[in-house]
């Protein structure tokens, strides 16, 4: 089961340029949400998604700055939930800029998707489960295949 | 009798539910089994498998007097889903990006 998203994208722009779009709130806020993003290491900060129809509540992502490195490497914890603390998704973004070609390549990761309402309770924790259930059901369509 | 349904996340997001869904995971139970391993009433159990049931985490087979419970693929699928959908999300918002810097560079 895959358990991430990557993708590949290719700016005819320099890395420092690029980097400005994932790091100042206004720039970032014309491609991907209104936000209140501080490039500090261990700084949080919200996503904030406003639905277009009437009356639908802002929808709030929680997140922490847990990586920096100038041009070059930018990563954050992602939670989406009813607040801060009562979140039931939680993974990691993780941008990098390379410089090629006088433009800039940039990757984004986007893995560790982990419910963790009570990981104190189930040290195993989610990625336990899901290995255990895709072998299981590994198992169990093999056994289908062969009715 | 009226259940809630929940999706994917609310329905693993409770601790009872994940141990049923780990117990599960190594073979199919029946209820009273699985009410065996919780500290909680038997309508508080039959109350958690039907919201398994209802998100289509796993269904449920009645054999003699006793009904059992088999993990089912469907729910999971939902959290595949999920990852599909950001996958989706990241493309719309990294082509709007793309947008902005290529009329920049005109």
């Amino acid at each position: 089961m895959q358990n991430s998203v990557q993708q590949t994208w290719f700016f005819h722009r320099p890395p420092g340029e690029v980097w400005d779009y994932l790091t100042k709130p206004e720039l970032i806020e014309l491609w991907l949400m209104e936000n209140d993003f501080k490039p500090v290491i261990g700084q949080k900060f919200q996503f904030i998604y406003r639905p277009a129809k009437e009356g639908a509540a802002p929808v709030y992502h929680y997140c922490q700055v847990l990586e920096m490195v100038p041009h070059k490497l930018l990563s954050y914890s992602f939670r989406k939930g009813k607040s801060e603390k009562e979140y039931t998704l939680d993974s990691v973004v993780t941008w990098t800029l390379t410089g090629k070609n006088g433009g800039t390549e940039l990757q984004l990761q986007h893995n560790g998707f982990t419910i963790l309402k009570d990981v104190v309770e189930h040290n195993d924790g989610w990625n336990f489960l899901l290995n255990r259930l895709t072998e299981r059901l590994k198992v169990a369509s093999n056994a289908d295949a062969n009715v | 009798m009226q259940t809630q349904t929940f999706d994917a996340f609310q329905v693993i997001a409770d601790p009872s539910r994940r141990k049923m869904l780990f117990m599960l995971s190594k073979d199919s139970m029946t209820i009273n089994a699985l009410a065996e391993n919780f500290d909680m009433s038997r309508p508080a159990v039959s109350k958690h498998v039907k919201i398994l049931y209802n998100a289509g985490f796993i269904s449920i087979k009645d054999i003699g007097r006793e009904r059992h419970c088999i993990l089912k693929q469907d729910g999971f699928n939902e959290l595949q889903d999920f990852i599909n959908y950001f996958d989706k999300f990241w493309t719309i918002k990294l082509k709007k990006l793309e947008a902005i810097l290529n009329n920049k560079s005109k």
